[in-house]
């Protein structure tokens, strides 16, 4: 299958109701093993890829071994492949657009893309964030799926996800989608009433993110989340999993 | 203070064995050190598992130096690297090759006698002069734990087999060698042959279905590493939790 080819099917598996399930991956190996598990498609961790690497997530990971990671994911599997590319490694609209255009170049179908401002305070004003948003949609093509990741529900605590944050949320849907965005992400946020305030405004199919606690997938569904994705934990399961079994053998 | 490879070699007691839980990149690293291990090893079939890559040096080279200096970054324990053939058949070369290993911080190294890419092992007598430029290039404060190959390309583990052991250990050790490795070795019986006749501290590999680490240990053993298998293992617990996720 072609990349544009890939780039469709990705798409077209974003059914509000009926999401589609991504466990994260941080490797090839990892990549490999979720694609044995009967996965659809395959969804990178920025926090997951820093882990393997030891150093912080915040695009602490060079950029060059990001996408060299990339590729190898990519190169590893016939699924098709996003990649959690943070904040695009700049904040300019055209450095962005051209970081997001080498990832394409590794065969990657889409990517996470981040309003927060990366290694700095709070996040980027809607404007900015929707011309760095057209920057890229310019520079990939109109096939890539860009998820738009909205940093609202990780900055404020959960007792602070209120109707006015979830009207911000709103706004930036709507500005992000007239810039070319291909879907929503709204990590952190856990009401179901909120999710499906925003599901329901959105032109988007809306991403949620899940963790041990958090509502069940047939939950999620039923607010109208088209894509559920696992973020770091898989990781860090994983992470103990492996200290545990090491533990066992060390004895 | 001990250096961090005479740490490493101190650990190598036949009959108390130090137990290594093979690891790929830095996030296994942290994880093994976490449950309290005092060396770590990489092996070469996970490192290229974990990339997608094929065993048997389909790791680029300067993939291989970037991973082991970037656990050797993260950790205080003592890292061996399972470098395969040293990425070179010729002597000299892989002698230069596991110097830019040694510069990572890296304290040793597995260094194989099977022919990569090719079959069979190398002559004993090629083995032999590999191993001493490997020493004599690096110096003393560095582990080469040589590997014989012979168990991994046979099915037949007879006496015979273990003769020939015997001999290549006795060489490599002539040579310079600081550990004898010998994977797919099991039987405590063979084990104490090898122990006693090759005067090097003795490598196996714990696989699924392995005897006990005691009876190893009795044997004499003096340090059991776990090959692929973590990797392999951590790999289907994944792919179970996706399952259970995706359905």
């Amino acid at each position: 299958m072609s990349q544009t080819d890939k780039a469709k099917a990705f798409a077209a598996l974003h059914v509000p109701g009926d999401p589609l399930i991504l466990f994260n991956v941080w490797d090839a190996g990892s990549a490999q093993a979720v694609a044995r598990a009967g996965a659809k498609a395959i969804a990178s961790g920025s926090a997951s890829v820093a882990g393997a690497h030891g150093v912080e997530d915040g695009e602490d990971v060079p950029m060059e071994v990001a996408l060299a990671n990339a590729a190898r994911i990519v190169a590893s599997v016939d699924l098709p492949v996003t990649i959690d590319f943070e904040g695009g490694y700049a904040v300019d609209p055209d450095e962005t657009a051209r970081n997001v255009a080498r990832l394409a170049a590794t065969g990657a179908i889409g990517c996470n893309f981040e309003d927060q401002v990366v290694g700095g305070a709070g996040m980027h004003d809607i404007d900015l964030q929707s011309r760095r948003i057209a920057a890229i949609r310019a520079a990939v093509g109109p096939d890539f799926f860009i998820n738009a990741r909205t940093d609202f529900f990780l900055q404020a605590k959960p007792d602070a996800h209120d109707g006015a944050l979830t009207d911000a949320a709103i706004e930036r849907v709507k500005a992000y989608a007239d810039a070319g965005a291909s879907g929503y992400f709204i990590p952190g946020l856990t009401d179901l009433t909120l999710v499906e305030r925003i599901t329901g405004a959105s032109s988007l199919p809306v991403n949620a993110m899940t963790w041990t606690g958090a509502p069940s997938n047939r939950e999620w569904a039923g607010t109208g989340i088209a894509r559920i994705s696992y973020g770091p934990g898989p990781f860090r399961q994983m992470q103990k999993w492996l200290e545990e079994a090491a533990r066992a053998e060390l004895a | 203070m001990a250096s961090k490879f005479e740490r490493f070699a101190a650990l190598h007691v036949p009959g108390d064995p130090v137990v290594l839980y093979n690891i790929w990149d830095v996030g296994s690293a942290l994880a093994v050190e976490k449950a309290g291990a005092k060396a770590l090893a990489t092996g070469s079939h996970p490192v290229a598992d974990a990339q997608g890559w094929a065993d048997g040096q389909q790791v680029p080279f300067d993939f291989a130096l970037a991973n082991a200096k970037r656990i050797v970054d993260s950790t205080d324990l003592p890292l061996t690297v399972d470098f395969e053939g040293a990425y070179s058949d010729d002597p000299a070369q892989g002698g230069a090759n596991v110097v830019r290993l040694a510069a990572t911080g890296a304290v040793g190294c597995n260094f194989e006698d099977q022919v990569i890419g090719g079959e069979g092992l190398h002559p004993l007598k090629l083995q032999v002069e590999r191993i001493a430029a490997i020493r004599s290039a690096v110096g003393d404060a560095f582990f080469i734990n040589a590997r014989t190959d012979l168990f991994l390309k046979t099915q037949t583990y007879d006496d015979a087999l273990i003769d020939q052991v015997i001999e290549r250990g006795k060489a490599f050790a002539d040579a310079g060698a600081s550990g004898f490795f010998v994977p797919r070795l099991a039987d405590a019986r063979q084990i104490e042959r090898v122990v006693r006749e090759v005067p090097l501290p003795l490598n196996v590999i714990a696989f699924p279905g392995a005897p006990p680490k005691a009876e190893w240990a009795a044997a004499g053993v003096a340090r059991i590493s776990h090959g692929p298998f973590p990797h392999r293992a951590l790999m289907a617990k994944l792919e179970e939790m996706a399952r259970e996720a995706i359905s």
